[in-house]
């Protein structure tokens, strides 16, 4: 199994840079097991909380592409922190290609 | 008819200002038992979240947690507030020894909810039914759910009045989760009784004759559940309790629930899979009967999928249908201002936070444009977040879109004031909505 790099940017700015991740598992999975904060993960990658909501790093948005319909429904609930490059990470697999990955934590907002 | 300000709904500005109210006096002696209360709860929980967010009512034993912001503290640490315990503590009221011992005579045994639990032991639970659930999957059931749903509708459109409850939302719930589960011939009225009467356990209001009833119809659901069970057990289906008897661990070695486990699950997908939607379908039919401006708006946005997504959002924000659920402190906490002892109950009212106007401005406008709709916690948070919700969204949503294709005119049959509420501090449920109206012809 591929030993691959994914690096979380936390809402406060600090970066967690993930290494050993293996290809198959959501990044979403990848961010709950390694206590990324501010990804919560609730409905357990079911594309149904937007709780797991990440920002793609400019560079990367081509290689890990657009979210489909479905996620997308789910990302316009949360219109006040919703950008272009929006996704849930937990609609993303991590594979060799996204080696190197940066994202960036959404805020959870509301309070 | 009652108009619409009687329940706090106004259209246009920002509505009835609860902050307006004398706090003190709405709080004082008052308990979420009174009748009263629950049927009309939302001052109330203003009174709450104003002078005291972590309220205990003493006569109902139990901490109410009233902010949005301390109920995702809750939602964040199930350890400390537990479910399991929460849940424990509540199920069967006073009776509890007596229910479990009718169970065990004459139900097939006493199946403690599975799910209702906290992790580590819930996480491996939740992780075997998430695949059944996700958004993706009830996508795929959508043309399947709209024809049960528009038979439905096509048979009462030209009748021009009916019980919203008994004759729509109820039997239209049923009837989809139970052909899901693999349940051929059902009786929808006895899935009606028994799911009334699991929910009556978490009530809190039940009486020892009800409790009675009500165990009977348990046992009576429980066997023929264990009797659908043991037919898949040597003949498995394309159907959910196939699914859940014949689940695997992730590492492949052998059954990943033992039987009770999965006796438990299948009764916590039928009865929360109709109950709590029913009540959503309920709701909707109240909001289009009473405020025609967003009935109308409804109708000229039905074919926008992104606008029916938010309306569905914003429809279980202003009106959840679970009010609040349990869960007891495992040790001395503070939260809100308030040091909550150790092994207290405490009921976290979701119907509070997503009424919390330092989340969603204006909480009584019905309004599909906020946008932080999708923050509303009707379907709770946390890793017991319903489970679900991607089913019961689209159920909602096929509803509002095909009602409003055949029908018009959508009117109350009884005054607000009549509406009559279960006696529930979990749920907020209409007993009963006569409604009528007109086939749409244009």
């Amino acid at each position: 199994m591929a030993a691959l790099t994914v690096t979380f940017i936390e809402t406060d700015g600090t970066e967690r840079a993930i290494d050993n991740v293996d290809a198959g598992p959501s990044l979403m999975e990848v961010a709950r097991n390694s206590g990324i904060a501010g990804i919560m993960g609730d409905c357990g990658g079911a594309c149904s909380c937007a709780t797991c909501h990440v920002y793609i790093d400019e560079s990367w948005l081509e290689r890990v592409g657009a979210p489909d319909d479905i996620e997308y429904m789910m990302l316009d609930m949360v219109a006040d922190v919703q950008r272009d490059n929006s996704r849930l990470s937990c609609q993303i697999r991590m594979r060799e290609e996204l080696d190197g990955l940066r994202l960036t934590v959404a805020p959870l907002p509301g309070y | 008819m009652a108009s619409v300000e009687a329940e706090g709904l106004v259209k246009g500005g920002c509505p009835v200002d609860h902050g307006a109210q004398d706090h003190g006096a709405v709080l004082a002696g008052a308990t979420l038992k009174d009748p009263a209360i629950l049927a009309h709860p939302n001052a109330y929980y203003a009174a709450m979240r104003a002078e005291a967010p972590v309220h205990y009512d003493e006569k109902l034993g139990m901490y109410l947690v009233s902010r949005y912001e301390d109920l995702q503290k809750v939602f964040a640490d199930p350890i400390t507030f537990s479910v399991e315990q929460g849940f424990k503590h509540i199920y069967g009221g006073a009776y509890f020894e007596e229910f479990k011992a009718i169970m065990e005579r004459d139900g097939g045994g006493f199946f403690p909810d599975a799910i209702m639990s906290d992790p580590p032991y819930h996480t491996r639970v939740r992780k075997l039914m998430e695949s059944a659930f996700t958004a993706h999957r009830v996508k795929e059931l959508e043309p399947r759910i709209a024809k049960v749903i528009t038979d439905f509708i096509e048979g009462i459109a030209d009748k021009g009045r009916a019980d919203a409850v008994e004759d729509f939302a109820v039997p239209i719930t049923i009837h989809v989760i139970c052909e899901q589960l693999g349940l051929d011939h059902f009786d929808a009225a006895k899935v009606s009784r028994w799911s009334q009467a699991v929910t009556a356990q978490i009530s809190a209001m039940q009486d020892h004759a009800a409790m009675v009833e009500n165990a009977a119809h348990i046992c009576d659901l429980q066997n023929y559940l264990i009797a659908r069970m043991k037919e898949r057990e040597d003949n498995p289906r394309e159907d959910m309790i196939s699914d859940v008897v014949h689940a695997r661990s992730p590492d492949g070695d052998g059954a990943a629930l033992t039987f009770a486990e999965a006796v438990s699950l299948v009764r916590a997908i039928l009865i929360a899979g109709n109950d709590t939607t029913a009540t959503a379908l309920t709701n909707l039919i109240f909001i289009l009967a009473t405020q025609p401006a967003i009935a109308q708006q409804l109708k000229e946005n039905v074919d926008d999928e992104r606008y029916l997504n938010r309306f569905v959002e914003e429809l279980l924000r202003v009106e959840p249908p679970v009010r609040g659920l349990s869960r007891m402190t495992t040790r001395d906490v503070e939260l809100g201002g308030t040091l909550i002892p150790a092994h207290s109950m405490m009921l976290n009212l979701y119907a509070s936070g997503n009424d919390d106007p330092n989340v969603f401005p204006c909480p009584r406008d019905f309004d599909v444009n906020r946008p932080n709709v999708g923050r509303q916690v009707a379907f709770g948070g946390g890793v017991h977040r319903c489970i679900g919700l991607a089913l019961a969204r689209m159920e909602i949503k096929i509803t509002a879109r095909e009602l409003v294709k055949r029908l018009d005119n959508l009117t109350l049959d009884i005054a607000i004031e009549d509406i009559t509420y279960l006696p529930s501090v979990a749920t907020r449920t209409m007993q009963r909505l006569p409604i009528t109206f007109t086939r749409r012809t244009v």
